[in-house]
């Protein structure tokens, strides 16, 4: 590697916070990463500075999302301190504190959405959206943010957040959605109106392994990164690919990710799932800080545990994607909008979203503004099984047009007065401030 | 009861006697570098004058031995053979010895995940030779969770190795295999001269018919061993200096409890240590020697390069900076520079040696700037001021950056903050005060500024601790510094209360066994305890709890 990096740690190990006793997000997570680490003496190390996270603020977190039925009601300390931990990793690079950082944190956020009911795939908020929010918020709209998530689920929260986002160029690679939760994440999702084709997804076959992640890795986002030129790259960085994962089918060892974290040279990496807590975490930690920091990962193997070899088959598989992929990314400006989203002036999508960890059912209704000036503006109307009476919120781009923040001021006004909705919430993620206002109780 | 303790400085040695808590005489005399028996041994007579002999007497000892043999590179020549298993590559450590690395390993929980290699044991006679005068520290990762693999390979050793043999997991019960590879090295390297330097002792006390028992030796934790344990652990002396002075203040302060910053000016350099709620607070792995990474547990002081004797800088513009080295003696004591001394007895804020040589250099100085030499004097001190300032801000700010890995405690940070400066040293008087103001905090100047170190020395008992690892689902414990791993008998039953008051007894049993007395208390300075799940079922606990044995602080009187 280049110049040797200083890597900035922001270690939150959550040791008194569990979804429930026996959950796999329970106190006992990063028990032995924590242990590993100390062991190889890496807080030790000169070119790792260990910093602590901090609380997210209420606005940090409602420029992002929309919580319902409040923040409140919703969101724990432990949800906040992940989020404001991520937000410390992101703020030590920017701020030239360290070169690169590494948020190690839980709970994770990416299948966190926009609109929140409650926990879903074990996340409540979105940990690198919120933190994305909080750098333009400080640096400027302008700023071009890439997201590789390398988790095996798709990131589907991210995915919705980003996905009518000009400044976010969002990559996943994952275990195909057939075979997975949250069953979504195929390469025919390329995004809104607004930022088509900056929705990339790599569906993987089950038993994918090193050679397969890699192969997407330098066939497939390393070219479309080198492209598009983003200003940072934030890799969410899942730890279930590994072959020892108890709740995934994929094949990744810590030789891999080591690997692949030396490739990507990720300018934070923010840890998401990961649940064989004792013969995986340990050494994907461990690798992970050694790549960053740019020292000798090639001793990092997992004792006991023989990574999968893969089918000569399974490769051309990858390699077939990875190929549709590229040809997808090339030609992104060459489609006809109007052929995928109508003619406008708006495009409505209908949506079911379940709330595996909570159990809650949400219907969503959207719509966006088709407008060749800016992303456009959205109007989002839901209900779940938890809230019932339907909930509306309207949703400004960054940098709107004139035209379309006047008709989203005039439709929020219009909602105000209707009283089908519980609420109706304001988000300009361009101000501190959330307007909400609750009809009724 | 007499105690009478003596430190070894850079300088001088001083020597304190304490009947019950009264201190009852100081000596000092000059530290003699190329013969510190010598010296030590002459501050004991000077002290020995004062002793009335009507009661049987202690002896504590701090002593640089094994701080400048580290420091000086002065050890026996050492090999490390170490069992690193998978990992980080020991190569890009930047480790001062080069490591035997043999094959095997033990993982995170204890279990052995690969043996070691019975060739590769055979094959260390021919690595190592018989080690006459040499000496050899074995060092596993995650030894201090299952201690067998160094076990086996000291069996194999105590064959026909007739060196020293240090054991990694018996010096600490702390994960971190760098430094427990550091430790254990530094500590093989210095075990003989400890062994001859308590051989010396041994003669000198017969002579002055103390017994051994009564004899101690401080550690840098601020307690004492005694001679036999000194000399299979030395490496637990380091920086008992600092130590002692520490133990000194809180000896001497009038605060019983509360937090401080305990401030020790001296000629050279300016010592800070912090106390919270009435306990000192201690390196959060180990001590650090000349950059050397130890598992030492050790009283965190840091100490800064701003004292009464420290040269001064003048920028073109007239801003002063103050020190890291020391000039020399001040002016007014014959010396050649000019000082923050010089500037206090110009003041008349402290009468040293000549007043008139002191504000002559001032003037001639001041001329340069535009001042008068009042006008300089003032400003050195506040420069002084200034320095210590930040010096103790960026301390609490190190402290406050300290990470938290729970929502309580990220909710609730510790709080650290001082209220009050504690001062020592010659210069105390003077600077203390100014300081205090300066950050706004009440102060104590204590009294017997230029002997509460021995005074520390003296005050302090010994200390013990130990580290329980248990693992109910492989139903073992473990508890390296004794360097057992047993079976635990009814797993099911053995949870967090039952792991405490194992701890607490095997720590009573021990303090026993090296005659500690019996105002000691047991102290749980860290615990924690996890249920473990695989497959949604619980299948067992892990507790750890690290107790330590130590008296309460004694106070003593003027």
């Amino acid at each position: 590697m280049e110049k040797e990096p200083l890597v900035g740690l922001v270690f939150f190990p959550a040791f008194d916070w569990c979804i429930s006793p026996d959950h796999p997000e329970r106190q006992e997570r990063l028990l032995y990463t924590r242990d590993q680490i100390q062991e190889e003496g890496l807080f030790d190390h000169p070119r790792l500075k260990e910093f602590r996270p901090r609380l997210a603020a209420p606005e940090e977190i409602l420029r992002t999302h929309v919580v319902l039925p409040s923040l409140e009601r919703n969101v724990t300390e432990s949800h906040r301190i992940a989020a404001g931990g991520t937000m410390v990793a992101a703020d030590l690079v920017v701020d030239g504190v360290v070169d690169r950082a590494f948020a190690l944190l839980r709970p994770p956020g990416h299948h966190a959405n926009r609109i929140v009911h409650g926990a879903r795939g074990f996340c409540m908020i979105n940990n690198e959206a919120i933190m994305v929010d909080h750098l333009r918020h400080r640096l400027g709209p302008d700023l071009r943010i890439a997201i590789v998530d390398t988790d095996a689920h798709h990131a589907d929260g991210t995915q919705d957040i980003f996905y009518n986002d000009p400044g976010v160029l969002h990559i996943s690679l994952h275990q195909d959605g057939r075979t997975l939760y949250p069953g979504t994440g195929f390469v025919s999702e390329r995004g809104g109106p607004g930022a088509y084709g900056q929705t990339v997804n790599i569906p993987l076959p089950p038993g994918t392994g090193d050679q397969g992640m890699l192969l997407a890795l330098e066939e497939v986002v390393l070219p479309i990164l080198e492209e598009w030129q983003p200003d940072l790259v934030i890799n969410a960085a899942g730890q279930d690919n590994h072959f020892s994962d108890p709740i995934t089918n994929m094949g990744f060892s810590a030789q891999g990710y080591a690997r692949l974290t030396e490739l990507l040279k990720p300018d934070v990496v923010v840890l998401e799932g990961g649940y064989s807590i004792e013969s995986a975490l340990p050494y994907i930690n461990v690798g992970l800080l050694l790549a960053l920091a740019g020292l000798d990962y090639s001793r990092v193997r997992e004792p006991g545990g023989v990574p999968v070899r893969e089918s000569r088959d399974l490769i051309r598989q990858v390699a077939a994607t990875c190929r549709e992929v590229r040809e997808l990314w090339r030609t992104r400006h060459e489609v006809d909008l109007k052929c995928v989203f109508g003619p406008g002036p708006f495009f409505e999508r209908h949506r079911q979203i379940h709330y595996d960890t909570d159990q809650i059912f949400e219907g969503q209704r959207e719509s966006i503004r088709l407008c060749s000036e800016c992303p456009g503006w959205r109007l989002v109307i839901t209900a779940s099984t938890r809230s019932r009476t339907p909930a509306a919120a309207v949703l400004l781009p960054w940098k709107p047009c004139e035209r379309c923040l006047g008709e989203a001021r005039a439709q929020y006004e219009e909602l105000l007065e209707d009283e089908s909705f519980s609420q109706v919430v304001w988000q300009d993620p361009s101000s501190a401030l959330q307007d909400e206002k609750s009809g009724r109780e | 009861m007499y105690a009478i303790g003596i430190d070894v400085g850079g300088t001088h040695t001083d020597a304190a006697l304490l009947k019950e808590s009264q201190v009852a005489a100081l000596a000092k005399v000059p530290t003699d570098h190329g013969d510190l028996f010598a010296s030590t041994r002459q501050a004991l007579e000077e002290i020995w004058r004062h002793y009335p002999g009507d009661g049987p007497v202690r002896l504590q000892l701090s002593t640089t031995l094994s701080t400048n043999a580290v420091v000086e590179g002065r050890g026996v020549p050492t090999r490390v053979v170490a069992v690193p298993g998978p990992g980080v590559n020991l190569k890009s450590l930047g480790l001062p010895f080069t490591v035997h690395e043999l094959q095997g390993y033990i993982d995170h929980r204890g279990r052995e995940a690969a043996p070691l290699d019975p060739a590769e044991l055979k094959g260390l006679r021919a690595l190592l030779g018989t080690g006459e005068g040499e000496a050899v520290a074995v060092v596993g990762k995650f030894s201090q969770r299952n201690p067998s693999h160094e076990q086996q390979i000291a069996a194999e050793l105590t064959q026909w190795y007739r060196g020293t043999i240090t054991l990694g997991h018996r010096l600490s019960g702390r994960a971190n295999f760098p430094r427990r590879m550091m430790t254990a090295f530094l500590n093989a390297s210095v075990a003989q001269q400890q062994l001859e330097f308590a051989a010396m002792w041994r003669r000198v006390l017969e002579d002055l018919d103390i017994p051994e028992e009564d004899v101690l030796v401080l550690k840098a934790d601020g307690g004492t061993m005694n001679l036999a344990d000194s000399s299979e652990r030395p490496i637990e002396t380091i920086l008992s200096g600092p130590a002692a002075s520490t133990m000194g203040a809180q000896a001497l302060t009038e605060r019983e409890e509360g937090s401080y910053v305990i401030v020790d000016i001296g000629g050279t350099t300016t010592d800070l240590a912090v106390v919270v709620d009435g306990e000192v607070l201690y390196e959060r792995d180990g001590a650090v020697i000349s950059g050397y990474r130890t598992l030492v547990p050790a009283v965190l002081t840091r100490s800064v390069g701003l004292g009464g004797d420290s040269e001064l800088h003048f920028s073109a513009d007239g801003k002063i900076t103050i020190g890291p080295r020391r000039a020399g003696a001040p002016l007014c004591l014959g010396g050649k520079e000019l000082t923050p001394t010089d500037a206090v007895t110009a003041l008349e804020l402290a009468d040293v040696g000549s007043r008139g040589k002191a504000v002559q250099a001032l003037a001639e100085r001041a001329g340069e700037f535009g001042l008068t030499w009042r006008e300089l004097a003032e400003r050195i001190l506040e420069a002084f001021i200034d320095q210590l300032c930040a010096a103790v801000r960026s301390l609490y700010s190190e402290l406050e950056n300290m990470p938290l890995y729970t929502v309580r405690d990220v909710l609730n940070p510790p709080d650290l903050s001082p209220q009050a400066v504690v001062g020592l040293g010659a210069p105390a008087p003077v600077f203390i005060p100014r300081l205090a103001q300066a950050l706004g905090l009440r102060y104590e100047v204590l009294p017997f500024s230029a002997g509460a170190n021995a005074i520390g020395a003296a005050a302090a008992a010994v200390t013990l601790s130990l580290t329980l690892h248990a693992d109910t689902e492989l139903a073992r414990l473990t508890i390296p510094e004794l360097g057992c791993r047993e079976p635990i008998e009814r797993p099911l039953f053995f949870d967090l209360d039952k792991a405490r008051s194992l701890a607490a007894d095997r720590l009573k049993e021990l303090g026993r066994a090296r005659g500690c007395g019996e105002g000691a208390e047991i102290y749980v300075v860290e615990e924690e305890s996890f249920q473990m799940v695989r497959g949604f079922h619980t299948v067992g606990q892990r507790h750890m709890v690290r107790t330590q044995l130590r008296p309460q602080v004694r106070r003593v009187r003027g």
